[in-house]
């Protein structure tokens, strides 16, 4: 074995105590960096989740568009499939969907006293589900299937409101119910919606009102049937957000062909009806843009961004939304924050960790003096003396590391075995939970080590320097 | 190995200045001498007289301000900063007075350290060492640790330690400075000893008259000069201090 090898573990051993401190200390930090991490790790996972169910990477809307619209009141997006073709010929690995959308509000009860909100988003369960796994966030009932009845083969009851200049000169009610015997389309709803109005429930039909066009204040009323339920995660999202087939959409939307004759509403007038309907699938109101899976997971900001920048670059007429521009629209910059003064309180604190270390190898080589003046009379060199010291740091370090590492998975697994909750909305639950990845367990080794290494550069660095005669002298002097 | 009849420590016009607190100090000045194989050499002179500073530039652990040192007839002006830690290492052995043994290592680790350092083969070594603290008398306290010695003992191990390497000179500062008088006794009869049997070329400083006198050949220093050595024709050990104390009386 190395002579500064040999030397340095008799040092580690000598000082075992005030290292076993400084260790501790290390490990622990590494533990908490490990856990935030972790824990951060999950939240941007569930965020991600639950976002990138209404934008994935990217989404591309109508130049007149803004992000509120993400929740339904997009206008059309012209030629939507052409769209969505040239960024999967361009943009080698990307994936593409239309959706088309809708805000909808809904009666419960028997007289449909309660009412609520939601936003309607409309899916191509196969392409959609690609993007968004929402088929595997399905928790009660189930996903589209073939047998639904997507179309119901005559239009809603669709109005359409004009008045002079900007004001409507007719507002109808919200609630009007469907005509008798219609059928229902299939629609999944969210967890928390459930929870908040329990009558909502698998199986359960009820009318739902949509504003069909965010500009031109247009609504219809039709029946839905829930077939499914999901969880995303964020139980804000899950109370707002509804899922049906971008086929229902478009033929209460009207996007295709028209074949229908007008309607007639006694004592209220005459409108246009869209039934029969071809459907056209290369339109909508969104697409949804999936990059492929980033290389540098630990920057999904940055990635996002790259892939918006991207996009943009094609369409550049075209509005634009990255993930992480709907993430700040919903939270602020509140994740940023988080990040930074996660990794802002880590650097202080091994910052005063590598202070210690410094110190205490500074006072360790203060009392070692004459030791070192008699080992370079022995005829070791500058670095040999430089390394007894730096290997010091390097264990202490790699020390550190793994206890932090194994001081995290320990809390991880505690609290996993527990099952911790913390109390959310309308008795939903957030879930506490880790994903480690490797990144974060290699920062959490490498960190400590670099840091106790270049803590213990600088006295080694002092030591190593010493001339003979003055390291024998100042041993003698320190007596 | 030195050169028969060579020198192997020759100085030559060696003076050495400190600055100490904008104070420039003479420590030596315009030393000149020579220490032959197989010799057992005895530094001489009061405190401060710059006895230490001179085993130093012998021992290569200090750089004279003027002047050359030679050692196994090589230029030591001429060794490179980081050679000169090597060239001491394999031509130099050590004693201190305060032995300045690696307490948390035991006798015998302690032997072999210097041969770690050069990196030579650990088994020989401690076979070498083996046999080392038998001649010093210490080999049943091989594998304590050094501090649990007595401080004679303690020095005897620093000897041993000295020697691991082959150097071809032996250096001493104040070796018996830190033992009591009797274990002084028994120290300088070992290095007499050890200088007799196996020809280990010995320099030791000393301020102890009774010490210096188990010198073979005496130089006698005062202000960093040499003011004598027994070397010289006529002049014996009597003399040398003699002419100490002329010096102090004329000062």
């Amino acid at each position: 074995m190395d002579i500064s090898r040999r030397l340095a573990i008799g040092e580690l051993k000598e000082h075992k105590r005030i290292y076993a401190v400084i260790i501790i200390v290390i490990a622990l930090t590494m533990t908490s960096f490990m856990l935030e991490n972790a824990y951060l790790n999950y939240m941007m996972q569930v965020v991600d989740d639950t976002t990138k169910l209404v934008t994935s990477d990217a989404a591309i809307v109508d130049p007149s568009c803004n992000l509120r619209d993400l929740y339904g009141t997009e206008v059309e997006l012209k030629n939507a499939g052409e769209i969505a073709k040239r960024i999967e010929e361009n943009l080698p690995g990307y994936k593409t969907t239309i959706r088309v959308t809708a805000q909808g509000t809904y009666g419960l009860g028997v007289k449909g006293e309660a009412v609520d909100g939601c936003t309607i988003q409309g899916i191509d369960p196969e392409r959609d589900n690609e993007i968004t796994s929402l088929a595997d966030k399905i928790v009660a009932g189930r996903f589209f299937s073939k047998n639904d009845s997507i179309l119901r083969g005559h239009t809603p009851l669709y109005i359409e409101i004009k008045g002079p200049g900007n004001l409507p000169d007719f507002v109808y009610g919200t609630s009007e119910r469907p005509l008798e015997g219609d059928k229902p389309y299939p629609i999944i709803i969210g967890a928390t919606a459930a929870k908040m109005h329990p009558s909502l429930g698998v199986g359960k039909t009820i009318s739902l009102t949509m504003s069909v066009s965010g500009k031109e204040t247009s609504y219809a009323t039709v029946n839905v049937k829930i077939i499914g339920m999901y969880e995303s995660g964020t139980p804000t999202l899950d109370a707002l957000m509804w899922f049906m087939h971008a086929d229902s959409l478009r033929e209460i939307k009207g996007y295709g062909e028209i074949t229908g004759k007008d309607w007639h509403i006694p004592g209220v007038g005459t409108f246009r009806g869209y039934n029969p309907i071809k459907v056209d699938r290369d339109r909508g109101d969104v697409v949804l843009v999936k990059a492929p899976e980033p290389l540098h997971k630990l920057n999904p900001i940055g990635y996002s961004e790259e892939v918006k920048e991207k996009v943009s670059s094609i369409f550049p007429f075209l509005k634009v939304y990255s993930w992480h521009d709907f993430l700040v629209y919903i939270a602020g910059s509140m994740q940023d924050v988080v990040t930074i003064m996660l990794w802002g309180s880590i650097a202080v604190t091994l910052f005063l960790c590598g202070a210690a270390i410094k110190y205490v190898m500074d006072s360790i080589i203060m009392r070692k003096t004459r030791e070192i003046g008699s080992l370079k009379a022995f005829g070791a060199r500058d670095r040999v003396i430089f390394k007894i010291f730096l290997y010091q740091g390097l264990v202490i370090g790699f020390i550190a590391g793994i206890l932090g590492v194994l001081f995290s998975l320990l809390v991880m697994y505690l609290v996993n075995w527990y099952g911790f909750n913390v109390e959310f909305i309308a008795g939903t639950q957030l879930k506490v939970s880790f994903i480690i990845n490797w990144l974060t367990l290699l920062i959490s080794i490498v960190l400590p080590v670099v840091l106790s290494v270049l803590a213990a550069a600088v006295p080694a660095k002092k030591a190593a320097m010493l001339s003979p005669v003055e390291a024998l002298r100042k041993g003698e002097l320190s007596l | 190995m030195s050169k028969t009849g060579e020198p192997i420590i020759k100085l030559k016009g060696v003076s050495k200045k400190y600055d100490e607190y904008g104070v420039v100090v003479n420590a030596l000045y315009e030393v000149s001498l020579e220490i032959f194989p197989g010799e057992l050499v005895s530094i001489i002179g009061p405190s401060g007289c710059g006895k230490s500073t001179l085993l130093h530039c012998m021992g290569l652990l200090d750089r004279p301000t003027s002047g050359k040192v030679y050692v196994d007839g090589r230029d030591t002006s001429k060794i490179s900063g980081k050679e000169i830690a090597l060239f001491r290492g394999e031509k130099l052995g050590f004693v201190f007075q305060n032995y300045n043994l690696i307490p948390r290592l035991t006798v015998l680790e302690n032997v072999i350290l210097p041969g770690l350092i050069m990196n030579r083969d650990p088994a020989e070594l401690e076979k070498k060492a083996r046999v080392l603290l038998e001649e010093v008398g210490i080999h049943h306290r091989a594998d304590h640790k050094g501090v649990h010695l007595s401080g004679g003992e303690q020095q005897r191990v620093a000897i041993a330690r000295a020697l691991i390497n082959d150097p071809v000179v032996v250096l001493a500062d104040e070796p018996t400075g830190a033992l009591d008088s009797d274990s002084s006794l028994e120290l300088m009869e070992l290095l007499v000893e050890l200088n007799k049997n196996r020809g280990a070329t010995t320099v030791f400083v000393s301020h102890d008259v009774e010490i210096a006198g188990f010198g073979r050949r005496t130089i006698a220093l005062k202000d960093g000069r040499i003011v004598g050595d027994t070397r010289e024709k006529g002049v014996d050990f009597k003399k040398v201090l003699k002419k100490l104390s002329t010096n102090s009386r004329e000062e």
